[in-house]
């Protein structure tokens, strides 16, 4: 039961497959007619339909049709049927008058449905002088050398041109060039010899892909209609200035011709030959103007572009690689743009950019995408500004230079983990400062001290006279000097060694006044004696002499502690008793002894 | 109209006192400043007709010359300048600079190498720099004496000693290269040629043998004379007889 099922919805499904075909009508007529000639208007339906609706055609006769015609082919591959039909109703029609005409759709109703055809166009041209007399002519006198089997075609049979789309360009924009054969509709060609193809010197060049198979297509040239193919397209790019002309080129086609029979016996096959004929094109010049002198930054692109970037990352560490891709899309000589220059700060480690591009040639031109790639590899952490990158080209549509930029990226650069101080020393890379002019230097503005012309502090008398003062104070001052030192030392020396003898001169009037009894001049005239010695033995004045000091001066030279005790004794005693006068004769004559006991001692310990 | 009261108070007034000839001086310095070359080398060279002279005055002088493209006028005086003050880095540089307009192309002979480092030291100052150096030394050479006779201390005594012995070869030495700066600004033997073309023969006469072709601007040495004609010898050690009137004195 399911099985039953299923084979319903295989039949149904197949049903609708064939329902579900699109239903088309399509006109066809040659594209190119002359006048008083038939030819054929065809439509053709993939359905079977009723009721053809004829466009309107009263520029031309119709003298016969429709005539109808129909196929059908059923296919069956692994199981699978395919249907297909084919119905055609051909008229056949006869262009009243030169021109060109515009033929309207015609319709058709299928299962109720209207449809409509395509239009078309057909160029009447004027009525052809017959063809065949000319060829026959030819073939007269091919029948003279018909060994060599070489045919001479007369131009207006067949020719092979160069047509080029442009004429008059700029450097570097594109042309692109078609070479054509044109041959009498009623030639028949066998094929091709010696293909010579222009070379297109001067210019840089990209074919673009036709089929193998050349494919005839009707076509008025100078009111007559040709059979004409398209041997080969280029897109050419001029790549001087100046009138370039593209030399001639020749190819060799096989025509075959009918020859007729010499005689009766003559073989019934052999009455059609095939001959070879040289055909040779007229050269073409092409003007080349110079693009008006470009801007900064040209990058030689001469077409219609269009620029896009895209930074790879936005945040990165150090060292790790970051991406710019340019997107230079367009068309135009793509693959002669250079790359435009990243100006990157010194951060950076900058490879040199990797350009790829993807060029296809239509009949458009040479369109398509060339991507550079920046790559480079920020040095240190931080947040880097990338510059924009500005293409600059030539449109010639518009004859002026046109610029884009990138938009400015921002890059965050995080500190990485690698070695970074080693790897900047090994790029680190230095650059000559570049001279651009030179000149000499600026004036000097300081304040000047002008001086007669030939004077020179060398050899003035200030200059000797310096010398000869400095000299001279020098001696003056050695001498002085030397003589004031050499006096000092003596009476230094002198004080010292009569030092003792002053000491005892005074204690010698204290022993008057002993003897007198005056004792306040007595014990005056022993503290004179001290002071005066202590003063002469320690080289001190007597006015800076005081207790202090002089047991300070005793003490450097090395005195007795119980010398300098006794000394301070004397010293007290006497100063007492000046200002408390008391005691005798006898303390005095103690005193007198205590003193002189002192002196000695002290004349002793004392060394110089 | 303020130009040129101030160009006929400089004409009418013979006796510049100094303080009028740094006014002067800055005024040039100002015309040159806003590019006003032929007024700066004009009031510059009425400093010079004063009777005064400077190096920065040379150098000044020298690059409204050269800015005027009268170069050999500017070799001659940055020449002139560095007379004055041969340590003068810029004057050198725009020598330089100015030399490059010299068509003549001499090699120079090589200087023994005592002689360059005995130049080359000498250069580092002025004439009058180098007295001044050997003078205050010498000043300095009597106080160290001075503290080495008198010095109680005998560590002062010591070093004043040692260090009057270096200050005494300090006053020499200098003394000697001020001698040295001093004999070549003297020595006026130096000359530019002026003339375009000069021919230079053989013997003092027109009619002597052609040696040698040279051209304005090079810097020539006067080494023998005879009446009008003088014998120069080239850098390169080439000698010839050319007249005066072709060769200006630097």
């Amino acid at each position: 039961m399911l099985k039953k099922i299923v084979l319903y919805i295989g039949f149904l499904v197949t049903g609708l497959q064939v329902c579900g075909q699109e239903t088309r009508l399509e006109m066809s007529a040659p594209n190119a007619v002359s006048a008083g000639d038939q030819f054929r208007l065809t439509f053709n339906i993939n359905q079977k339909g009723e009721n053809l609706t004829l466009p309107d055609l009263s520029n031309f006769d119709v003298l016969m049709g429709p005539s109808y015609s129909s196929s059908t082919s059923i296919q069956i591959i692994n199981g699978k049927t395919s249907q297909s039909s084919e119905y055609s109703y051909t008229y056949i029609l006869r262009a009243k008058q030169e021109g060109t005409f515009n033929i309207r759709p015609g319709s058709i109703e299928v299962n109720g449905k209207i449809y409509q055809s395509n239009s078309l166009t057909i160029q009447v041209v004027k009525g052809q002088p017959q063809t065949q007399a000319s060829q026959q002519s030819g073939q007269q006198a091919e029948d003279e050398n018909a060994d060599i089997q070489s045919a001479t075609v007369s131009h207006s049979e067949m020719f092979i041109r160069l047509e080029l789309s442009k004429q008059q360009v700029f450097k570097g924009q594109q042309i692109i060039a078609t070479v054509k054969l044109y041959a009498n509709p009623n030639m028949p060609l066998a094929g091709f010899e010696e293909v010579n193809l222009p070379t297109y010197e001067g210019f840089y060049t990209q074919d673009i892909d036709i089929p193998q198979q050349i494919n005839f297509k009707r076509e008025v040239y100078h009111d007559k209609i040709y059979q004409v193919g398209v041997l080969k397209k280029t897109v050419i790019f001029p790549q001087q200035t100046g009138a370039i002309t593209i030399k001639p080129f020749s190819i060799t086609v096989l025509v075959q011709q009918r020859v007729r029979q010499r005689s009766f016996f003559d073989d019934f096959f052999a009455g059609v030959q095939t001959a070879r004929a040289k055909l040779t094109s007229d050269p073409v010049t092409v003007s080349v103007r110079d693009l008006p002198s470009p801007p900064a930054g040209f990058s030689g692109g001469v077409g219609d572009f269009k620029l896009t970037s895209e930074l790879s990352q936005n945040e990165v560490t150090t060292n790790d690689a970051v991406t710019l891709k340019l997107n230079i899309s367009g068309t135009g000589n793509i693959r002669l743009i250079q790359s435009p220059k990243l100006n990157l700060a010194g951060d950076f480690e900058v490879y040199d950019p990797n350009a790829t591009d993807n060029v296809k040639a239509t009949d458009g031109g040479l369109s398509g995408t060339k991507t550079i790639e920046y790559l480079f590899q920020p040095r240190y952490e931080g947040t880097y500004k990338i510059p924009s990158i500005q293409f600059v080209w030539f449109n010639p549509s518009t004859g002026q230079y046109q610029n884009q930029s990138t938009q400015e990226y921002e890059l965050k650069v995080l500190k990485g983990t690698g070695n970074q101080s080693a790897e900047v020393i090994r790029s680190v890379r230095k650059q000559d400062v570049q001279l651009i002019g030179q000149d000499i230097r600026f004036i000097n503005q300081d304040e000047i001290s002008l001086k007669s012309k030939g004077y020179s502090f060398y050899g003035s008398p200030l200059f000797w006279l310096v010398y000869l003062l400095g000299s001279v104070a020098f001696a003056v001052f050695f001498v002085v000097y030397r003589k004031k030192l050499a006096e000092n030392a003596n009476i230094a020396l002198v004080r010292n060694k009569k030092a003792n003898r002053v000491a005892r001169k005074h204690l010698k009037t204290a022993a008057v006044y002993l003897s007198k009894q005056q004792s306040e001049a007595f014990y005056d005239s022993v503290l004179k004696a001290f002071w005066g010695y202590l003063s002469d033995k320690l080289s001190i004045p007597v006015a800076d002499l005081k207790r202090e000091t002089a047991i300070e001066g005793l003490e450097a030279r090395n005195v007795e502690p119980g010398l300098i005790q006794e000394f301070l004794s004397i010293l007290d005693q006497c100063e007492f008793i000046r200002f408390a006068p008391a005691g005798g004769n006898v303390a005095m004559q103690e005193m007198y002894d205590k003193a002189e006991g002192v002196i000695s001692k002290m004349e002793k310990q004392i060394k110089r | 109209m303020k130009r040129y009261i101030f160009l006929v108070l400089i004409l009418f007034s013979r006796n510049l006192q100094a303080a009028d000839l740094k006014a002067v001086m800055e005024q040039a310095n100002k015309a040159y400043t806003s590019q006003d070359f032929s007024k700066a080398r004009e009031l510059y060279e009425q400093i010079l007709g004063a009777g005064k002279e400077s190096a920065i005055l040379y150098f000044n002088l020298g690059n409204a010359c050269f800015k005027q493209n009268d170069h050999i006028k500017a070799i001659l005086y940055y020449e002139r300048a560095k007379r004055l003050a041969p340590q003068n880095e810029d004057i050198d540089f725009n020598l330089k600079i100015a030399n490059q307009f010299v068509v003549d192309n001499i090699e120079q002979l090589p200087r023994p190498f005592f002689s360059r480092w005995w130049g080359n030291l000498a250069d580092h100052s002025s004439a009058d720099g180098w007295a001044k150096s050997s003078m205050l030394f010498f000043i300095l050479f009597l106080v160290l004496l001075g503290s080495y006779f008198f010095s109680r201390s005998l560590r002062i005594r010591k070093l004043a000693f040692y260090a009057s012995v270096f200050a005494g070869a300090v006053v020499v030495i200098s003394f000697l290269l001020a001698a040295r700066q001093y004999n070549c600004i003297k020595d006026r033997s130096s000359a530019l040629i002026q003339c375009p073309r000069v021919t230079v023969k053989s013997a003092p006469s027109s009619t002597g043998t052609d040696l040698f072709l040279i051209h304005e601007g090079l810097k020539v040495k006067i080494t023998d004379q005879l009446e009008k004609w003088r014998e120069i010898e080239l850098a390169d050690g080439n000698k010839g007889w050319v007249t005066d009137s072709c060769l200006v004195r630097i």
